[in-house]
Protein backbone atom coordinates (compact mmCIF):
# COMPACT_ATOMS: atom_id res chain seq x y z
CA UNK A 1 0.00 0.00 0.00
CA UNK A 2 2.82 2.36 0.93
CA UNK A 3 4.48 1.60 -2.40
CA UNK A 4 1.35 2.46 -4.34
CA UNK A 5 0.95 5.71 -2.40
CA UNK A 6 4.62 6.48 -2.98
CA UNK A 7 4.36 5.95 -6.74
CA UNK A 8 1.14 7.94 -6.87
CA UNK A 9 2.70 10.93 -5.10
CA UNK A 10 5.77 10.91 -7.32
CA UNK A 11 3.61 10.60 -10.43
CA UNK A 12 1.35 13.46 -9.41
CA UNK A 13 4.24 15.77 -8.50
CA UNK A 14 5.93 15.18 -11.85
CA UNK A 15 2.55 15.38 -13.57
CA UNK A 16 2.10 18.90 -12.24
CA UNK A 17 5.36 20.01 -13.85
CA UNK A 18 4.51 18.26 -17.12
CA UNK A 19 1.09 19.95 -17.04
CA UNK A 20 2.79 23.34 -16.87
CA UNK A 21 5.16 22.32 -19.66
CA UNK A 22 2.19 21.36 -21.82
CA UNK A 23 -0.20 24.20 -20.91
CA UNK A 24 1.65 26.79 -22.99
CA UNK A 25 1.68 24.41 -25.95
CA UNK A 26 -2.04 23.87 -25.58
CA UNK A 27 -2.85 27.58 -25.20
CA UNK A 28 -0.88 28.53 -28.30
CA UNK A 29 -2.55 25.79 -30.33
CA UNK A 30 -6.00 26.75 -29.03
CA UNK A 31 -5.77 30.42 -29.94
CA UNK A 32 -3.61 30.33 -33.05
CA UNK A 33 -3.72 26.73 -34.30
CA UNK A 34 0.08 26.68 -34.09
CA UNK A 35 1.45 23.23 -33.27
CA UNK A 36 4.55 24.64 -31.65
CA UNK A 37 7.16 21.92 -31.99
CA UNK A 38 9.69 24.41 -30.65
CA UNK A 39 7.89 24.67 -27.29
CA UNK A 40 10.13 22.18 -25.44
CA UNK A 41 13.27 23.82 -26.83
CA UNK A 42 11.99 27.10 -25.41
CA UNK A 43 11.40 25.36 -22.06
CA UNK A 44 15.06 24.42 -22.20
CA UNK A 45 15.83 28.07 -22.96
CA UNK A 46 14.04 28.99 -19.71
CA UNK A 47 15.98 26.28 -17.89
CA UNK A 48 19.30 27.73 -19.09
CA UNK A 49 18.31 31.26 -18.01
CA UNK A 50 17.54 29.85 -14.55
CA UNK A 51 20.72 27.79 -14.54
CA UNK A 52 22.86 30.83 -15.36
CA UNK A 53 21.23 32.92 -12.61
CA UNK A 54 21.73 30.09 -10.13
CA UNK A 55 25.36 29.49 -11.04
CA UNK A 56 26.41 33.12 -11.41
CA UNK A 57 24.34 34.79 -8.69
CA UNK A 58 22.96 31.94 -6.60
CA UNK A 59 19.38 32.91 -7.38
CA UNK A 60 16.88 30.25 -6.34
CA UNK A 61 15.16 28.67 -9.39
CA UNK A 62 11.68 29.29 -7.98
CA UNK A 63 12.54 32.94 -7.30
CA UNK A 64 13.92 33.14 -10.82
CA UNK A 65 10.73 31.70 -12.32
CA UNK A 66 8.88 35.00 -12.94
CA UNK A 67 12.02 36.51 -14.48
CA UNK A 68 12.49 33.55 -16.83
CA UNK A 69 8.79 33.73 -17.70
CA UNK A 70 8.98 37.42 -18.58
CA UNK A 71 12.19 37.02 -20.61
CA UNK A 72 10.72 34.10 -22.56
CA UNK A 73 7.41 35.94 -23.05
CA UNK A 74 9.34 38.85 -24.57
CA UNK A 75 11.18 36.40 -26.82
CA UNK A 76 7.74 35.00 -27.70
CA UNK A 77 6.54 38.43 -28.87
CA UNK A 78 9.61 38.84 -31.07
CA UNK A 79 9.25 35.31 -32.49
CA UNK A 80 5.57 35.83 -33.23
CA UNK A 81 6.18 39.07 -35.05
CA UNK A 82 9.18 37.76 -36.97
CA UNK A 83 8.04 34.25 -37.79
CA UNK A 84 4.31 33.73 -37.46
CA UNK A 85 2.56 37.03 -38.06
CA UNK A 86 3.47 37.24 -41.71
CA UNK A 87 2.11 33.74 -42.32
CA UNK A 88 -1.14 34.32 -40.40
CA UNK A 89 -3.23 34.87 -43.52
CA UNK A 90 -1.88 31.84 -45.35
CA UNK A 91 -4.52 29.24 -46.17
CA UNK A 92 -2.07 26.57 -45.00
CA UNK A 93 -1.16 28.40 -41.81
CA UNK A 94 -1.34 25.41 -39.43
CA UNK A 95 0.68 23.17 -41.76
CA UNK A 96 3.21 25.96 -42.33
CA UNK A 97 3.66 26.48 -38.60
CA UNK A 98 4.54 22.81 -38.10
CA UNK A 99 7.47 23.25 -40.48
CA UNK A 100 8.36 26.68 -39.10
CA UNK A 101 8.37 25.52 -35.49
CA UNK A 102 10.35 22.41 -36.41
CA UNK A 103 12.99 24.66 -37.96
CA UNK A 104 12.79 26.97 -34.95
CA UNK A 105 13.37 24.02 -32.59
CA UNK A 106 16.49 23.07 -34.57
CA UNK A 107 17.74 26.65 -34.43
CA UNK A 108 17.17 27.00 -30.69
CA UNK A 109 18.90 23.66 -30.12
CA UNK A 110 21.85 24.75 -32.24
CA UNK A 111 22.08 28.12 -30.48
CA UNK A 112 21.92 26.58 -27.01
CA UNK A 113 24.41 23.88 -28.07
CA UNK A 114 26.80 26.56 -29.25
CA UNK A 115 26.45 28.55 -26.04
CA UNK A 116 26.36 25.78 -23.46
CA UNK A 117 27.61 22.59 -25.21
CA UNK A 118 25.69 19.33 -24.92
CA UNK A 119 26.74 18.66 -21.34
CA UNK A 120 23.87 17.68 -19.04
CA UNK A 121 23.03 20.46 -16.58
CA UNK A 122 20.91 20.77 -13.49
CA UNK A 123 20.44 23.46 -10.89
CA UNK A 124 20.89 22.17 -7.38
CA UNK A 125 19.15 24.21 -4.71
CA UNK A 126 19.15 22.54 -1.27
CA UNK A 127 15.60 21.29 -1.58
CA UNK A 128 16.33 19.50 -4.87
CA UNK A 129 17.91 16.62 -2.97
CA UNK A 130 15.84 16.81 0.24
CA UNK A 131 12.58 15.03 1.06
CA UNK A 132 9.61 15.02 3.41
CA UNK A 133 8.83 11.75 5.13
CA UNK A 134 5.32 10.68 6.08
CA UNK A 135 5.68 7.26 7.63
CA UNK A 136 7.26 5.04 5.00
CA UNK A 137 6.42 7.42 2.20
CA UNK A 138 8.94 10.01 1.09
CA UNK A 139 8.13 13.07 -0.97
CA UNK A 140 11.10 14.67 -2.75
CA UNK A 141 10.96 18.37 -1.88
CA UNK A 142 12.11 19.46 -5.32
CA UNK A 143 9.40 17.56 -7.18
CA UNK A 144 6.80 18.53 -4.58
CA UNK A 145 7.60 22.24 -4.78
CA UNK A 146 7.75 22.12 -8.57
CA UNK A 147 4.40 20.32 -8.74
CA UNK A 148 2.71 22.74 -6.35
CA UNK A 149 4.13 25.82 -8.10
CA UNK A 150 3.09 24.41 -11.50
CA UNK A 151 -0.47 23.72 -10.45
CA UNK A 152 -0.68 27.15 -8.76
CA UNK A 153 0.41 28.84 -12.00
CA UNK A 154 -2.11 26.81 -14.00
CA UNK A 155 -4.87 27.66 -11.51
CA UNK A 156 -3.99 31.35 -11.84
CA UNK A 157 -4.01 31.02 -15.63
CA UNK A 158 -7.41 29.33 -15.52
CA UNK A 159 -8.86 32.08 -13.30
CA UNK A 160 -7.42 34.69 -15.67
CA UNK A 161 -8.97 32.95 -18.67
CA UNK A 162 -12.31 32.44 -16.93
CA UNK A 163 -12.90 35.83 -15.35
CA UNK A 164 -10.74 38.60 -16.85
CA UNK A 165 -11.72 40.63 -19.89
CA UNK A 166 -8.59 39.54 -21.74
CA UNK A 167 -9.25 35.96 -20.67
CA UNK A 168 -12.72 36.16 -22.23
CA UNK A 169 -11.12 37.49 -25.41
CA UNK A 170 -8.57 34.65 -25.48
CA UNK A 171 -11.26 31.99 -24.91
CA UNK A 172 -13.50 33.58 -27.51
CA UNK A 173 -10.68 33.71 -30.05
CA UNK A 174 -9.90 30.06 -29.30
CA UNK A 175 -13.50 28.99 -29.98
CA UNK A 176 -14.38 31.21 -32.93
CA UNK A 177 -11.77 33.63 -34.17
CA UNK A 178 -14.03 35.34 -36.71
CA UNK A 179 -16.85 35.80 -34.20
CA UNK A 180 -14.45 37.27 -31.67
CA UNK A 181 -13.27 39.78 -34.24
CA UNK A 182 -16.84 40.69 -35.14
CA UNK A 183 -17.57 41.40 -31.48
CA UNK A 184 -14.74 43.86 -31.13
CA UNK A 185 -11.79 41.68 -30.12
CA UNK A 186 -8.52 42.73 -31.70
CA UNK A 187 -7.56 39.17 -32.57
CA UNK A 188 -4.13 40.21 -33.76
CA UNK A 189 -3.30 41.60 -30.32
CA UNK A 190 -4.89 38.60 -28.61
CA UNK A 191 -2.78 36.25 -30.74
CA UNK A 192 0.41 38.04 -29.73
CA UNK A 193 -0.70 38.08 -26.08
CA UNK A 194 -1.59 34.38 -26.09
CA UNK A 195 1.68 33.48 -27.78
CA UNK A 196 3.61 35.56 -25.23
CA UNK A 197 1.75 33.87 -22.36
CA UNK A 198 2.37 30.45 -23.92
CA UNK A 199 6.11 31.05 -24.28
CA UNK A 200 6.16 32.71 -20.85
CA UNK A 201 4.72 29.48 -19.45
CA UNK A 202 7.55 27.63 -21.23
CA UNK A 203 10.00 29.93 -19.42
CA UNK A 204 8.29 29.30 -16.07
CA UNK A 205 8.31 25.55 -16.72
CA UNK A 206 12.00 25.82 -17.62
CA UNK A 207 12.81 27.22 -14.18
CA UNK A 208 11.13 24.25 -12.49
CA UNK A 209 12.51 21.72 -14.95
CA UNK A 210 16.01 22.99 -14.19
CA UNK A 211 16.04 21.25 -10.80
CA UNK A 212 13.61 18.40 -11.50
CA UNK A 213 15.29 16.96 -14.62
CA UNK A 214 18.79 17.19 -15.99
CA UNK A 215 18.72 18.96 -19.33
CA UNK A 216 20.81 19.66 -22.40
CA UNK A 217 19.93 21.33 -25.72
CA UNK A 218 18.78 18.18 -27.56
CA UNK A 219 16.57 17.05 -24.67
CA UNK A 220 13.56 18.74 -26.31
CA UNK A 221 13.12 15.85 -28.80
CA UNK A 222 12.23 13.57 -25.93
CA UNK A 223 9.88 16.12 -24.41
CA UNK A 224 7.92 17.06 -27.51
CA UNK A 225 6.55 13.53 -27.86
CA UNK A 226 5.72 13.44 -24.16
CA UNK A 227 4.01 16.85 -24.28
CA UNK A 228 2.09 16.04 -27.45
CA UNK A 229 0.75 12.89 -25.74
CA UNK A 230 -0.42 14.93 -22.77
CA UNK A 231 -2.00 17.69 -24.86
CA UNK A 232 -3.65 15.30 -27.33
CA UNK A 233 -5.04 13.16 -24.50
CA UNK A 234 -6.52 16.23 -22.81
CA UNK A 235 -7.79 17.70 -26.09
CA UNK A 236 -5.73 20.19 -28.08
CA UNK A 237 -6.42 23.68 -26.77
CA UNK A 238 -7.88 22.62 -23.42
CA UNK A 239 -5.85 23.68 -20.37
CA UNK A 240 -7.98 21.53 -18.07
CA UNK A 241 -7.46 18.62 -20.44
CA UNK A 242 -3.71 19.19 -20.38
CA UNK A 243 -3.66 19.05 -16.57
CA UNK A 244 -5.78 15.89 -16.45
CA UNK A 245 -3.74 14.30 -19.25
CA UNK A 246 -0.43 15.17 -17.60
CA UNK A 247 -1.42 13.91 -14.16
CA UNK A 248 -2.94 10.72 -15.55
CA UNK A 249 -0.07 9.81 -17.87
CA UNK A 250 2.58 10.71 -15.31
CA UNK A 251 1.00 8.47 -12.71
CA UNK A 252 0.65 5.63 -15.22
CA UNK A 253 4.28 6.16 -16.33
CA UNK A 254 5.40 6.10 -12.68
CA UNK A 255 3.65 2.76 -12.12
CA UNK A 256 5.02 1.35 -15.36
CA UNK A 257 8.51 2.58 -14.48
CA UNK A 258 8.42 0.99 -11.05
CA UNK A 259 6.70 -2.28 -11.81
CA UNK A 260 7.79 -3.04 -15.36
CA UNK A 261 11.00 -1.08 -15.85
CA UNK A 262 12.23 2.49 -16.30
CA UNK A 263 12.79 1.98 -20.02
CA UNK A 264 9.10 1.29 -20.49
CA UNK A 265 8.05 4.39 -18.57
CA UNK A 266 8.69 6.77 -21.51
CA UNK A 267 6.89 4.37 -23.82
CA UNK A 268 3.70 5.00 -21.83
CA UNK A 269 3.43 8.46 -23.36
CA UNK A 270 4.08 7.32 -26.93
CA UNK A 271 1.66 4.43 -26.64
CA UNK A 272 -0.99 6.74 -25.19
CA UNK A 273 -0.54 9.16 -28.10
CA UNK A 274 -0.95 6.35 -30.58
CA UNK A 275 -4.08 4.94 -28.91
CA UNK A 276 -5.74 8.34 -28.42
CA UNK A 277 -5.25 9.30 -32.05
CA UNK A 278 -6.83 6.02 -33.12
CA UNK A 279 -9.70 5.91 -30.64
CA UNK A 280 -10.60 9.49 -29.72
CA UNK A 281 -8.57 11.99 -31.74
CA UNK A 282 -10.30 14.97 -30.12
CA UNK A 283 -8.99 13.83 -26.70
CA UNK A 284 -10.84 13.89 -23.39
CA UNK A 285 -12.01 17.50 -23.38
CA UNK A 286 -11.66 18.50 -27.01
CA UNK A 287 -15.20 18.25 -28.30
CA UNK A 288 -16.18 17.89 -31.91
CA UNK A 289 -17.58 21.17 -33.30
CA UNK A 290 -21.12 21.58 -32.10
CA UNK A 291 -22.18 24.55 -34.19
CA UNK A 292 -23.10 24.05 -37.80
CA UNK B 1 -33.79 60.66 -47.90
CA UNK B 2 -31.62 60.57 -44.73
CA UNK B 3 -28.64 58.32 -45.21
CA UNK B 4 -27.18 56.38 -42.32
CA UNK B 5 -24.94 54.21 -44.45
CA UNK B 6 -24.04 54.63 -48.08
CA UNK B 7 -22.17 52.10 -50.18
CA UNK B 8 -20.98 53.54 -53.47
CA UNK B 9 -19.93 51.33 -56.39
CA UNK B 10 -17.68 49.04 -54.42
CA UNK B 11 -15.41 46.33 -55.78
CA UNK B 12 -14.34 43.61 -53.34
CA UNK B 13 -13.31 39.95 -53.25
CA UNK B 14 -11.55 37.33 -51.17
CA UNK B 15 -7.78 37.71 -50.88
CA UNK B 16 -6.19 38.15 -54.28
CA UNK B 17 -9.04 36.29 -55.99
CA UNK B 18 -11.46 37.70 -58.55
CA UNK B 19 -13.84 40.48 -57.55
CA UNK B 20 -17.14 39.15 -56.20
CA UNK B 21 -18.62 42.61 -55.92
CA UNK B 22 -18.17 44.96 -58.83
CA UNK B 23 -20.36 48.02 -58.82
CA UNK B 24 -22.51 47.27 -55.77
CA UNK B 25 -24.27 50.20 -54.18
CA UNK B 26 -26.68 50.57 -51.33
CA UNK B 27 -28.35 53.27 -49.29
CA UNK B 28 -29.47 52.59 -45.74
CA UNK B 29 -32.01 54.76 -43.97
CA UNK B 30 -32.13 54.91 -40.18
CA UNK B 31 -34.65 52.75 -38.33
CA UNK B 32 -35.78 50.75 -41.35
CA UNK B 33 -35.48 47.12 -42.41
CA UNK B 34 -33.54 46.65 -45.64
CA UNK B 35 -33.54 43.34 -47.45
CA UNK B 36 -30.92 42.35 -50.03
CA UNK B 37 -32.09 39.65 -52.42
CA UNK B 38 -30.49 37.94 -55.39
CA UNK B 39 -29.51 34.54 -56.70
CA UNK B 40 -26.77 32.37 -55.22
CA UNK B 41 -23.38 33.86 -55.92
CA UNK B 42 -24.77 37.38 -56.41
CA UNK B 43 -22.45 38.71 -53.68
CA UNK B 44 -25.06 39.33 -50.97
CA UNK B 45 -23.02 37.94 -48.07
CA UNK B 46 -19.85 39.41 -49.57
CA UNK B 47 -21.45 42.84 -49.47
CA UNK B 48 -22.17 42.54 -45.74
CA UNK B 49 -18.63 41.28 -45.14
CA UNK B 50 -17.19 44.20 -47.06
CA UNK B 51 -19.25 46.68 -45.03
CA UNK B 52 -18.15 45.20 -41.69
CA UNK B 53 -14.46 45.15 -42.62
CA UNK B 54 -13.98 41.41 -43.06
CA UNK B 55 -13.01 42.00 -46.69
CA UNK B 56 -10.90 44.82 -48.00
CA UNK B 57 -12.60 47.14 -50.46
CA UNK B 58 -10.65 47.52 -53.68
CA UNK B 59 -12.68 50.36 -55.16
CA UNK B 60 -15.59 52.52 -54.06
CA UNK B 61 -16.60 53.78 -50.64
CA UNK B 62 -18.50 52.74 -47.56
CA UNK B 63 -19.61 55.82 -45.66
CA UNK B 64 -21.34 55.62 -42.28
CA UNK B 65 -22.71 58.77 -40.63
CA UNK B 66 -20.51 60.78 -42.98
CA UNK B 67 -17.34 58.84 -42.07
CA UNK B 68 -15.49 56.63 -44.55
CA UNK B 69 -15.08 53.08 -43.23
CA UNK B 70 -12.73 51.74 -45.94
CA UNK B 71 -9.68 50.04 -44.43
CA UNK B 72 -11.02 49.74 -40.88
CA UNK B 73 -10.91 46.38 -39.06
CA UNK B 74 -14.17 44.64 -38.01
CA UNK B 75 -13.60 45.53 -34.35
CA UNK B 76 -13.17 49.20 -35.30
CA UNK B 77 -16.32 49.18 -37.43
CA UNK B 78 -18.26 47.56 -34.59
CA UNK B 79 -17.22 50.40 -32.31
CA UNK B 80 -18.73 52.82 -34.86
CA UNK B 81 -22.08 51.06 -34.36
CA UNK B 82 -22.38 48.41 -37.08
CA UNK B 83 -22.93 44.86 -35.88
CA UNK B 84 -22.82 41.78 -38.12
CA UNK B 85 -24.29 38.31 -37.55
CA UNK B 86 -22.89 35.94 -40.20
CA UNK B 87 -24.65 32.82 -41.46
CA UNK B 88 -22.80 30.63 -38.98
CA UNK B 89 -24.23 32.78 -36.15
CA UNK B 90 -20.79 33.44 -34.69
CA UNK B 91 -21.43 31.98 -31.26
CA UNK B 92 -18.90 30.57 -28.83
CA UNK B 93 -20.08 26.97 -28.39
CA UNK B 94 -18.25 26.24 -25.16
CA UNK B 95 -19.34 29.46 -23.49
CA UNK B 96 -22.65 29.72 -21.69
CA UNK B 97 -25.47 31.91 -22.98
CA UNK B 98 -24.57 34.51 -20.35
CA UNK B 99 -20.90 34.42 -21.35
CA UNK B 100 -21.86 34.79 -25.01
CA UNK B 101 -23.90 37.85 -24.09
CA UNK B 102 -20.94 39.16 -22.12
CA UNK B 103 -18.82 38.79 -25.24
CA UNK B 104 -21.52 40.74 -27.09
CA UNK B 105 -20.64 43.68 -24.87
CA UNK B 106 -16.90 43.20 -25.10
CA UNK B 107 -16.37 46.76 -26.29
CA UNK B 108 -18.22 48.23 -23.30
CA UNK B 109 -15.93 49.43 -20.53
CA UNK B 110 -18.54 49.74 -17.77
CA UNK B 111 -18.92 46.23 -16.31
CA UNK B 112 -21.96 47.11 -14.20
CA UNK B 113 -23.72 48.60 -17.20
CA UNK B 114 -22.86 45.48 -19.21
CA UNK B 115 -24.38 43.19 -16.57
CA UNK B 116 -27.46 45.44 -16.42
CA UNK B 117 -27.90 45.17 -20.19
CA UNK B 118 -27.41 41.39 -20.09
CA UNK B 119 -30.13 41.14 -17.43
CA UNK B 120 -32.34 43.27 -19.68
CA UNK B 121 -31.79 40.93 -22.64
CA UNK B 122 -32.48 37.86 -20.50
CA UNK B 123 -35.68 39.52 -19.30
CA UNK B 124 -36.85 40.12 -22.87
CA UNK B 125 -35.90 36.69 -24.19
CA UNK B 126 -37.26 34.09 -21.74
CA UNK B 127 -35.74 31.21 -23.70
CA UNK B 128 -32.30 32.70 -23.12
CA UNK B 129 -33.04 33.36 -19.44
CA UNK B 130 -34.01 29.70 -18.99
CA UNK B 131 -30.77 28.61 -20.59
CA UNK B 132 -28.48 31.33 -19.26
CA UNK B 133 -25.98 28.84 -17.84
CA UNK B 134 -26.18 26.36 -20.74
CA UNK B 135 -23.39 26.12 -23.31
CA UNK B 136 -24.44 27.77 -26.57
CA UNK B 137 -23.24 24.80 -28.60
CA UNK B 138 -25.80 22.53 -26.97
CA UNK B 139 -28.82 24.67 -27.95
CA UNK B 140 -31.10 24.17 -30.95
CA UNK B 141 -30.59 26.12 -34.18
CA UNK B 142 -33.45 28.51 -33.41
CA UNK B 143 -32.21 29.15 -29.90
CA UNK B 144 -28.71 29.81 -31.22
CA UNK B 145 -30.07 32.26 -33.77
CA UNK B 146 -32.12 34.02 -31.07
CA UNK B 147 -28.97 34.31 -28.98
CA UNK B 148 -26.95 35.63 -31.93
CA UNK B 149 -29.57 38.28 -32.69
CA UNK B 150 -30.25 39.22 -29.08
CA UNK B 151 -26.52 39.53 -28.45
CA UNK B 152 -26.24 42.33 -30.98
CA UNK B 153 -28.58 44.47 -28.87
CA UNK B 154 -26.16 44.56 -25.93
CA UNK B 155 -24.14 47.39 -27.47
CA UNK B 156 -27.22 49.24 -28.77
CA UNK B 157 -25.89 49.39 -32.33
CA UNK B 158 -27.12 51.72 -35.07
CA UNK B 159 -27.17 48.97 -37.68
CA UNK B 160 -27.51 45.20 -37.32
CA UNK B 161 -26.59 43.21 -40.42
CA UNK B 162 -28.04 39.70 -40.56
CA UNK B 163 -26.83 37.15 -43.08
CA UNK B 164 -29.58 34.62 -43.76
CA UNK B 165 -30.96 34.35 -40.24
CA UNK B 166 -33.57 31.83 -41.40
CA UNK B 167 -31.02 29.40 -42.80
CA UNK B 168 -31.70 25.85 -41.64
CA UNK B 169 -34.59 26.81 -39.36
CA UNK B 170 -38.14 25.40 -39.29
CA UNK B 171 -40.81 27.75 -40.74
CA UNK B 172 -42.35 28.48 -37.32
CA UNK B 173 -38.94 29.42 -35.93
CA UNK B 174 -38.21 31.55 -39.01
CA UNK B 175 -41.25 33.69 -38.18
CA UNK B 176 -39.88 34.15 -34.66
CA UNK B 177 -36.62 35.44 -36.15
CA UNK B 178 -38.52 37.96 -38.26
CA UNK B 179 -40.49 39.00 -35.17
CA UNK B 180 -37.23 39.68 -33.34
CA UNK B 181 -36.05 41.67 -36.33
CA UNK B 182 -39.22 43.76 -36.30
CA UNK B 183 -38.77 44.35 -32.59
CA UNK B 184 -35.25 45.60 -33.27
CA UNK B 185 -36.54 47.94 -35.92
CA UNK B 186 -39.31 49.21 -33.63
CA UNK B 187 -36.62 50.11 -31.12
CA UNK B 188 -34.84 52.24 -33.70
CA UNK B 189 -32.19 49.73 -34.76
CA UNK B 190 -31.64 49.75 -38.51
CA UNK B 191 -31.63 46.26 -39.99
CA UNK B 192 -29.78 45.20 -43.11
CA UNK B 193 -30.81 41.69 -44.02
CA UNK B 194 -29.62 39.16 -46.57
CA UNK B 195 -32.31 36.58 -47.10
CA UNK B 196 -32.49 33.55 -49.36
CA UNK B 197 -36.25 33.43 -48.83
CA UNK B 198 -36.66 36.63 -50.85
CA UNK B 199 -40.44 36.79 -50.63
CA UNK B 200 -40.50 36.55 -46.86
CA UNK B 201 -37.56 38.90 -46.52
CA UNK B 202 -39.14 41.60 -48.65
CA UNK B 203 -42.53 41.21 -46.96
CA UNK B 204 -40.86 42.00 -43.65
CA UNK B 205 -38.73 44.83 -45.01
CA UNK B 206 -39.21 48.52 -45.81
CA UNK B 207 -36.52 48.70 -48.47
CA UNK B 208 -35.41 46.17 -51.05
CA UNK B 209 -32.11 45.80 -52.87
CA UNK B 210 -31.62 43.44 -55.80
CA UNK B 211 -28.08 42.24 -56.33
CA UNK B 212 -26.86 40.10 -59.22
CA UNK B 213 -23.37 39.20 -60.40
CA UNK B 214 -21.85 41.50 -57.80
CA UNK B 215 -23.70 44.65 -58.82
CA UNK B 216 -26.85 46.36 -57.66
CA UNK B 217 -29.61 46.04 -60.22
CA UNK B 218 -32.31 47.87 -58.35
CA UNK B 219 -33.10 49.38 -54.97
CA UNK B 220 -36.31 50.91 -53.76
CA UNK B 221 -39.25 50.44 -51.41
CA UNK B 222 -39.76 46.75 -50.64
CA UNK B 223 -43.37 46.95 -51.88
CA UNK B 224 -42.15 48.24 -55.24
CA UNK B 225 -39.59 45.45 -55.52
CA UNK B 226 -42.25 42.89 -54.63
CA UNK B 227 -44.64 44.27 -57.20
CA UNK B 228 -42.14 44.40 -60.07
CA UNK B 229 -43.09 41.59 -62.50
CA UNK B 230 -39.55 41.21 -63.79
CA UNK B 231 -38.13 40.80 -60.28
CA UNK B 232 -40.96 38.43 -59.42
CA UNK B 233 -40.05 36.32 -62.42
CA UNK B 234 -36.29 36.36 -61.89
CA UNK B 235 -35.83 36.36 -58.13
CA UNK B 236 -39.11 35.40 -56.49
CA UNK B 237 -39.71 32.26 -58.51
CA UNK B 238 -42.62 33.90 -60.28
CA UNK B 239 -44.50 34.29 -56.97
CA UNK B 240 -46.62 37.38 -56.57
CA UNK B 241 -46.76 39.17 -53.25
CA UNK B 242 -49.96 38.37 -51.37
Amino acid sequence: MAEILQILILGLALGGVIALMGSGLSLVFGVMRIVNLAHPSLIIGGAYITYLAFKALGVDPIVMLPVAAVIMAAIGVVLYRLVFQREAKSAKYSEMTVLLTFALAMMVEGLLGGLFTNTQRVTSPDYATAAFFIGDVFIPKGQFYAGVVSLTIIAALSLFLKYSRLGYAIRATTQNREAAELLGVNVQFISILAFAIGIGLAGAAGSLVSFVFSFFPAKHWEWIAMLMSVVVLGGMGSILGTVVGALFLSVVAAFVGTWIGATWSTLTFFLALFIILLVRPQGLFGEKPELA
Amino acid sequence: MTKLLEVTNITAGYGDGPAILDGAHLTVEPGKVHCIIGPNGAGKSTLLKAICGMLSIRKGDVVFKGERLNGLRPDQILRKGICFVPQERALFPKMTVRENLRMGGFILDDKKELERRIDGILERFPILRERAEQHAGTMSGGQQQTLAMARTLIIKPDIVMLDEPSLGLAPKIVQEMFDIMKMMSAEGVTVLLVEQNALMGLKNADWGVVLDLGRTLFEGPAATVLADPRIQELYLGGKKAA
